[in-house]
């Protein structure tokens, strides 16, 4: 759950068309185009999470973030049967009351309840419970083993540099590896990992 | 014996903190403070070449004594070189040892190789346009020709075969012929490295995706993530592009010496080693504080504001032996912080709590773009002036860190409200004061009393065990200064 109170508006004098900020934004919210000689940015607020991304990338600096009424993105969790969401946070790998986003404060059981809602993609589920509309850096795996977990698939779109892939985790670690690397302790780490996913879900 | 407080590190203008108008006292100015010099209380800390009164021209000359050892044949002259650097390097003495070994790296290439081609791929952590701000004050950009670039965790990826599968780079930090690994040795995120593959880093981290990042820091666990950097530098896209390795080799006291060669890790034993000794001491030594105001008053994130030459998440930690590799978790990691329910109870009970002897935290200038909530939560703070507390307002990555912490509006508010409320007089503040920390009268009396004892329990119980767990070479402690 995040509350949006801020908004990315672009100044077009200073814009130089490079579409970084359209590269950038995790939920597609901006198309760069070109009219009348002058190079034209669409932002599309409705879908705006107030990430700062593109304001932090675009090399022209020409991306203002400004403050808007604020409102709250977020997926109820208590509109499902708490053993559907548990199911699928355990199938994902994660404890439900697990924290999955450092900034949103969102945990694992929110992003069940917005898959059960029907986000079917990583942008959808940003926008359904504002997780990775923070740093965008942390919460990036989670959200991909959601979606893998509820055999959800879905298509790079190629005009963005976001959602490149789901990686590995510590139970798909070859025991090769485990075997001739011992310092990194992974089958310590997969027990740890484990304990965390089975304990007990305290009101 | 104790002194007059040493000058914190002034504030900074950043896009990241408050307008320094705003940080108008710092903590060493509070009455009743003194500060402790380092060498009072671990007599055996290697002499440092900066500071030391010659300015940076000292750092020039020991990146060419080091680069001297090393072997260029892989650059061509026609080659397109990225000298590959990270952001922490910036927050060391204000910047310059750093910025130095860099302007040398790239005059040494450009030499030695006929290369003309040298770029500065500068990557960073959580604040996108860090690292543009440090090569703009330490006009790296005109010093580079304009090759020199800030790279974020959300720019371009490039996919790299790995033994642990797919992972992604920053297509920048690779879209040289040769690259470069220009890094320092400063032990600071031990909760994370645990110091196992330390200088390797960079490679899962400041020159990689977020997508490799979130497999760092969500997927593996709080050992086995060491091993994503290992697996991308030895993969064979790295392995032929990478050229050697230069380090700023740190010790809380500031530079020891510049450390360069084309095996990172050898490189890699030697700066593992040399950690242990230089800031296994004093890490130890913020261990045996039993109760203290922590004040955080540095321009940096929460967790890395400086005190003694070690970052405030080290405090955080220091109720645990971090180095020990048979603790498994860390009391702040970002597994750990995941680890907690939503009314803040453990998930399991091996959950350790964080270091319980800070009883409060006066946040008297620390900045944004690290999400922080998390220590807000854990220990009582408050934070001083209400242009800060807005600045949190501001920052997506903090939107809620105000909601655990009270606000007053100036210093010495807060620190009569923390020490009547803690029943302590003992203060450590985390300002970067060069050489020493400043600590209250009664926090130095203790410190200078166990430091002898917590010396001589690193030196002869913790280095061996930490060495053993790491299968380094003990004999590697006598080869470094
Ligand atoms: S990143 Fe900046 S310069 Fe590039 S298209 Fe967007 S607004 Fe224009
Ligand atoms: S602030 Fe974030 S969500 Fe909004 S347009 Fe920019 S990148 Fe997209």
């Amino acid at each position: 759950m995040k509350v949006v109170d801020v908004h990315a508006s672009v100044n077009e004098d200073l814009c130089k068309g490079c579409k970084t900020c359209e590269m950038v934004c995790p939920v597609y919210a901006i198309t760069v185009g070109k009219r009348e000689k002058k190079f034209k940015v669409e932002i599309n607020h409705k879908r705006c999470v107030g990430c700062w991304n593109c304001e932090q990338r675009c090399p022209e600096h020409a991306v203002e973030m400004k403050p808007c009424d604020p409102y709250i993105i977020g997926t109820d969790v208590s509109q499902f049967d708490y053993n559907e969401i548990e199911a699928l946070c355990r199938k994902a790998r994660f404890h439900p009351k697990q924290l999955v986003c450092y900034c949103s404060g969102s945990r694992a059981e929110e992003l069940a309840a917005a898959i059960l809602s029907g986000a079917k993609t990583p942008d959808a589920l940003v926008l359904a419970t504002g997780v990775g509309a923070g740093c965008g850096i942390e919460c990036n795996q989670p959200i991909l083993r959601f979606l893998e977990s509820a055999g959800l698939s879905f298509e790079r779109r190629k005009q963005s540099f976001q959602w490149l892939g789901r990686t590995i985790t510590v139970w798909e670690v070859p025991s090769k590896l485990k075997e001739d690397f011992p310092v990194f302790r992974f089958e310590e780490d997969r027990q740890l990992f484990d304990r965390i996913i089975n304990a007990s879900v305290e009101p | 014996m104790s002194g007059a407080p040493i000058n914190p590190a002034a504030p900074r203008n950043s896009q990241y903190g408050v307008d320094p108008k705003y940080i108008v006292k710092r903590g060493a100015d509070l009455e009743g403070m003194t500060s402790v010099l380092l060498n009072e209380l671990i007599p055996d800390m290697p002499p440092v070449i900066y500071p030391n009164g010659r300015g940076p021209s000292v750092i020039k000359e020991e990146t060419e004594r080091a680069l001297a050892t090393v072997d260029f044949s892989k650059i061509k002259p026609g080659h397109r070189v990225n000298i590959l650097a990270s952001h922490h390097g910036f927050t060391f003495l204000g910047g310059e040892p750093y910025a130095e070994m860099l302007r040398t790296i790239k005059d040494v290439v450009m030499s030695e190789t006929g290369a003309r081609e040298v770029r500065l791929r500068a990557g960073l952590g959580m604040r996108f346009r860090e690292t543009e701000e440090y090569i703009k004050a330490h006009g790296l950009d005109d010093y580079f020709e304009g090759k020199a670039l800030g790279i974020a965790p959300i720019d371009a990826g490039i996919p790299i075969e790995t033994k642990l599968g797919t992972l992604y780079g920053l297509r920048k930090a690779y879209d040289g012929d040769v690259i470069i690994h220009a890094h320092n040795s400063d032990v600071r995120e031990v909760h994370f490295h645990r110091q196992v593959d330390r200088a390797v880093k960079p490679f899962g981290m400041s020159y990689a995706r977020c997508e490799t990042r979130s497999t760092y820091h969500m997927n593996l666990g709080p050992r086995g993530a060491n091993f994503v950097a290992r697996s991308i530098f030895e993969s064979d896209f790295v392995q032929d592009k990478y050229g050697f390795s230069v380090f700023m080799i740190m010790s809380p006291q500031g530079v020891v010496n510049v450390d360069a060669d084309n095996d990172l890790y050898a490189l890699n034993d030697r700066t593992t080693v040399g950690g242990m000794k230089y800031y296994g001491k004093i890490i130890s030594l913020f261990g045996e504080i039993d109760g203290c105001i922590a004040v955080l008053d540095f321009p940096c994130p929460v967790p890395y504001v400086f005190a003694a030459g070690v970052i405030y998440a080290n405090m955080i930690n220091a109720n645990i032996d971090l180095f020990d590799l048979d603790n498994p978790l860390p009391p702040y990691t970002w597994y750990t912080e995941t680890f907690y329910d939503h009314r803040g109870r453990p998930l399991i009970p091996e959950i350790p709590p964080v270091n319980p002897a800070i009883k409060m935290v006066v946040h008297n200038y620390a900045w944004t773009g690290y999400p922080a909530v998390f220590f807000a939560e854990q220990t009582p703070t408050i934070v001083v002036g209400e242009e800060q507390a807005k600045h949190f307002d501001r920052d997506p990555m903090n939107l809620n860190y105000m909601k655990h912490a009270l606000l007053a509006r100036e210093l010495n508010a807060a620190m009569a409200f923390a020490y009547e409320t803690t029943g302590t007089d003992k203060v450590i503040i985390f300002d970067g004061a060069m050489g020493g920390l400043n600590v209250s009268s009664s926090l130095a009396e203790l410190l200078l009393k166990v430091a002898p004892s917590v010396c001589d329990r690193v030196e002869n119980t913790l280095i061996p065990k930490w060495l053993d767990q790491r299968d380094i070479d003990a004999s590697l402690l006598g080869a470094i200064p």
